[in-house]
C-alpha cells in the first residue's frame, strides 16, 4: 500500500513537471530524488516534497530566469502536499 | 568518463575543421591563381589570392559555426541515448553533419577542380561535372537522414500532415520546381537530347535523371522535414522545453531552407569554372550566412536542452 503511495505521487509529480519540462520531466524528477534526496525515484513520499521543491527550485533557477514559472511548479508541487494530491496541475504559461 | 566522451565529440570537430579550414588557406596560396580571374579583374597572382581569401573568411567563419552546431547537437543526442527520442535527434545530429560537410567539400572540390581544370583545359568539362554532382550529393544525403529524423518524431506524436497544410508545401514545392526547371532548360539545347553541348556538360537526358530529379527529390524530402519538425516543435509539452526545442528546430529549418537556397542558385546558374565576382557569388555567400545562422540556433538549443538533462 506505502510503495503504491509512493507510486501515485511521484507520477503525479511527473505530471506536472512534464507541463514544465516535456518528455524530459520524467528524467528530471529522478535525478533530483537520486541526486539530493539518496533515493530511488519511486521511493518518494510525501514528506520528501518540500526538499524536492526547493532543489527543483534551485534547479529551474539553472534553466530559467523567468521567477513566475519558477513559482508556479513550485506552487503545482506544494499542492501535491496541501491538497493530499487531489488538485489537478496546471496546464502551465505558453503550453 | 561519459562526460570525456561527450566532450570529445565537439573537440573532434573542432579538430576536422581546423585541418578543413587550414587546408583551405594552404589551397588558396599554393594552387596556380586562376588566369581567366586574373585577366578579368587585372589582378597579379598575389592579389588574386588575396581577394581570393577576403571572399573566403565568411566561408570559413560558417563553417565554423556549422561543425559546432551539429557537434553539439550529437552530444545532446549522445546525453539523452536512453531516452525514447533519442534515436530522432541522433539521426538529426547525424543529418546536420552531413549537411555541414556538405559546405567545405563543395567548395574545396570545386576549387581543386577548377584549379586543374585552368592548367589542363581538356578538363573544364569534367570539373564542371564533378563540382555539380559534388554539390548535389551531400545534402541529398543530409536531407534524406533529417527527413526519417522527422518521421520518427512526428511519429511520436501520433499526428499527421492536415490536408490543408500538405497542399501549402506541394503548392510551394511545385511552383519552385516548374521554376528551377524553367531557368535550367533554358541553358540545354531540347532539339537535341544527346547534346553536352550546355553549360552542365552533360546530355539532357543524364541531366534529368541525375541531377534534376535527385535535386527535387532532395527538396521536397528537406521541405518535408522542415515541416514535419515544426510541427512536432508546437505540439510537444512542456514550457522551458519548447522553448529550447524552438531554437534547434529554427535553426534545422534555416539550414534545411539555407542548403535548398545554395543548391537551387548553384544548379540553376552553374559555376563557369573560375572565380567571378557577380551576384551569384553574392547570393551563395547570402544563404551560406542563412546556413550558419540556422547552425549557430542549433547550437544554441542543443546546449538548453542538454543543460536540462544535466541539472
Amino acid at each position: 500500500m506505502a510503495a503504491k503511495d509512493a507510486s501515485d505521487l511521484y507520477d503525479k509529480v511527473i505530471r506536472v513537471t512534464h507541463v514544465y519540462l516535456g518528455p524530459t520531466a520524467d528524467r528530471f524528477i529522478a535525478r533530483q530524488v537520486e541526486h539530493h534526496l539518496h533515493k530511488a525515484p519511486e521511493e518518494l513520499t510525501r514528506a520528501d516534497l518540500s526538499r524536492l521543491i526547493d532543489w527543483i527550485r534551485i534547479a529551474m533557477s539553472l534553466l530559467t530566469e523567468d521567477s513566475e514559472v519558477i513559482e508556479e511548479y513550485a506552487e503545482q508541487l506544494h499542492k501535491l502536499t496541501r491538497d493530499n494530491g487531489k488538485s489537478k496541475p496546471a496546464t502551465g504559461r505558453g503550453a | 568518463m561519459a562526460k570525456k566522451t561527450i566532450d570529445s565529440l565537439t573537440a573532434r570537430a573542432m579538430q576536422r575543421y581546423v585541418i578543413l579550414a587550414l587546408l583551405y588557406i594552404v589551397l588558396i596560396f599554393v594552387l596556380p591563381a586562376n588566369s581567366h580571374a586574373m585577366q578579368t579583374y587585372h589582378l597579379s597572382g598575389f592579389e588574386y589570392r588575396v581577394l581570393y581569401l577576403a571572399v573566403a573568411v565568411p566561408s570559413l567563419v560558417i563553417w565554423f559555426v556549422a561543425f559546432y552546431g551539429y557537434a553539439r547537437l550529437q552530444e545532446y543526442a549522445r546525453v539523452i541515448k536512453r531516452a525514447e527520442e533519442a534515436p530522432a535527434f541522433s539521426q538529426l545530429a547525424r543529418g546536420c553533419m552531413w549537411l555541414a560537410w556538405s559546405l567545405p567539400v563543395s567548395v574545396l572540390t570545386a576549387y581543386v577542380l577548377d584549379a586543374i581544370a585552368d592548367q589542363w583545359s581538356g578538363f573544364h568539362a569534367a570539373s564542371v561535372i564533378l563540382a555539380n554532382y559534388t554539390t548535389l550529393a551531400l545534402p541529398l544525403i543530409g536531407f534524406s537522414i533529417v527527413g526519417m529524423a522527422s518521421k520518427e518524431l512526428i511519429g511520436r506524436m501520433n499526428t499527421r500532415l492536415s490536408p490543408m497544410n500538405a497542399r501549402g508545401i506541394m503548392l510551394f514545392f511545385v511552383v519552385g520546381g516548374v521554376l528551377y526547371c524553367y531557368l535550367t532548360f533554358r541553358h540545354l539545347n531540347p532539339g537535341s537530347l544527346g547534346s553536352a553541348h550546355n553549360p552542365y556538360f552533360l546530355p539532357i537526358w543524364l541531366m534529368l535523371l541525375t541531377v534534376i530529379i535527385p535535386y527535387l527529390y532532395a527538396w521536397f524530402v528537406g521541405l518535408l522535414a522542415a515541416y514535419e519538425i515544426t510541427t512536432y516543435s508546437q505540439q510537444v509539452r512542456g514550457v522551458l522545453y519548447k522553448q529550447a526545442l524552438r531554437l534547434l528546430i529554427g535553426g534545422l529549418v534555416a539550414v534545411i531552407a539555407g542548403s535548398i537556397l545554395i543548391q537551387y542558385v548553384s544548379s540553376v546558374d552553374p559555376s563557369v569554372g573560375h572565380f567571378v565576382l557577380d551576384y551569384r557569388l553574392l547570393l551563395i555567400v547570402l544563404f551560406r550566412i542563412v546556413t550558419g545562422i540556422g547552425f549557430v540556433l542549433i547550437a544554441v538549443g542543443a546546449n538548453r536542452l542538454k543543460r536540462i538533462e544535466e541539472v
